[in-house]
This record gives structure tokens, C-alpha cells and sequence, in this order.
């Protein structure tokens, strides 16, 4: 046990496959509807992609090790998704379409709002021991 | 898809899920009983595919692509997971392929969506 612990270890291990498993799901679907039916729902469609872009930015830091460009992608997620389910609910008209953020992730079991909680505390918790 | 397999699969990847996070608290490591638990999921996976794949052509609905891109992903879950999750020291090892669990339970939910509402009508 003499390696030293990386950002990938332990619990940063689960939230790196939930964020890929995101990264991977969103931005497969966002890229779908960007490419299909842009014209329906430009809001949602590019908040979706970018939404799944910082979901891959996220899991490419912890898994590099990137302290603080992790921190700052989750905490970017985590702004994201509050403004992004406040807008939906107060402007509903934007959202013809939902987007991963919209309702603060409710069409994703609140898994998009969660997520960056979890990853802050653990980002946090990880800067502080070290 | 045929309701009482698709219950089955998503009994099993619930089960499995809760079970690993039951050895998450337990402290174990990843080890060959998990292997054969993620191995009878992907079995029932693998039997899903299969009888997607001699029904679902014949329906009349659309979404068929999106239907099978899903469960393709679905399969891939708990193999990247323990993957993933078995090169782990700590008790999140084998938390992280629980979490796989349940991320197949939530994809399969969406599949039988598409199938109940794009596919099957």
C-alpha cells in the first residue's frame, strides 16, 4: 500500500463511473438531437451537450488526477444545474424539449443535481487531507 | 420485450446492487463470487438481447435504433464497472460495480419506455 492515493481511489472511483456513464448517455442523446431536430429545442439541446461535455471533463480530471480542474467542473455542473432547473421552472417556454439540467435533472431521477454534491463533498473532503 | 423477463432482469441488477452495496459496508474486496453475480446479470442481459432482437423487428413502432443502441450500452455497464471497480483497493471497489447495478436497473427502465411507447403500439 506504499502508491500514494490518487483522485480515482476509492469513492472517486463511483462517482467517475457515474460521470462517465453520463458523459456517455447525455452526450450520445444530445448529439442526436443537435443533429436531428436542432430547430425544436436549440436551449435544451445545447445545454444538454454542454451539460454532457462537462460531465467528460469531470470524469477525465479525477481519473488524471486534476485537483482543481475537477473542482471546477463540478462546480460549474453544480451552478449549471441549479440555474439551468430554476430557468425551467420560472421560463418554461425556453424548454420546449427538456434538457439533462431542466426541472433540475428530474427526467434523470435528480441523479443530475445529486451528482455534483457528491462530487464536491468528496473533491473537498480529498483537497483537506491532503 | 416480454414482461416477465424484463421484471427478472431488473429484480437481478436491483438484487446485485444491493447486495455489493451490502459487501461495501462489509469492507470486501472485489472477488469470484461477484464475478459469477455480474456474470448471471449479464446472462439475463445477453438472453434480453437475444429476444429483442427476434421481436423487436417485427413491431410496428419506430425507435428501434435508439432501442437497441440502450441495450447495447445496458451491457457494457456492468462489464466497464467491474472492470473499473475491481482494480480497487478500498471498499469502494466493489461500490462501484453496485453502483453499475443500479445504473443498469435505471437504463432498463428507459428501454422498456421505448419499447411500451415508440415500439410496442
Amino acid at each position: 500500500m506504499s502508491e500514494p492515493r490518487r483522485l480515482a481511489d476509492g469513492f472517486g472511483r463511483l462517482i467517475v463511473l457515474v460521470y462517465v456513464v453520463f458523459a456517455v448517455s447525455a452526450g450520445a442523446r444530445a448529439l442526436f438531437q443537435v443533429a436531428t431536430k436542432f430547430g425544436e429545442a436549440p436551449v435544451s439541446f445545447t445545454l444538454s451537450a454542454i451539460a454532457a461535455a462537462i460531465y467528460l471533463v469531470a470524469a477525465v480530471a479525477i481519473i488524471k488526477g486534476a485537483a482543481r480542474l475537477a473542482l471546477l467542473a463540478v462546480g460549474v455542473e453544480l451552478v449549471g444545474v441549479v440555474a439551468v432547473g430554476a430557468l425551467s421552472v420560472a421560463v418554461p417556454d425556453l424548454f420546449p424539449e427538456p434538457s439533462v439540467w431542466s426541472h433540475f435533472g428530474s427526467g434523470y431521477g435528480y441523479v443530475p443535481l445529486v451528482l455534483p454534491v457528491a462530487g464536491l463533498v468528496y473533491l473537498l473532503k480529498r483537497r483537506a487531507a491532503a | 420485450m416480454i414482461e416477465w423477463l424484463y421484471l427478472v432482469v431488473q429484480a437481478a441488477a436491483l438484487a446485485m446492487g444491493a447486495w455489493f452495496f451490502i459487501e461495501t459496508a462489509r469492507s470486501q474486496r472485489v472477488g469470484r463470487r461477484h464475478f459469477v453475480g455480474v456474470g448471471v446479470l449479464e446472462a439475463l442481459l445477453l438472453a434480453q438481447l437475444a429476444v429483442s432482437i427476434a421481436i423487436v423487428p417485427g413491431e410496428a413502432g419506430g425507435g428501434k435504433a435508439l432501442f437497441f443502441s440502450y441495450l447495447v450500452t445496458t451491457l457494457l455497464v456492468p462489464v466497464a464497472g467491474c472492470f473499473w471497480g475491481s482494480i480497487d483497493r478500498s471498499r469502494w471497489g466493489i461500490g462501484t460495480v453496485a453502483a453499475s447495478g443500479l445504473i443498469v436497473a435505471a437504463l432498463m427502465l428507459r428501454i422498456h419506455q421505448i419499447w411500451e411507447f415508440q415500439i410496442h403500439v
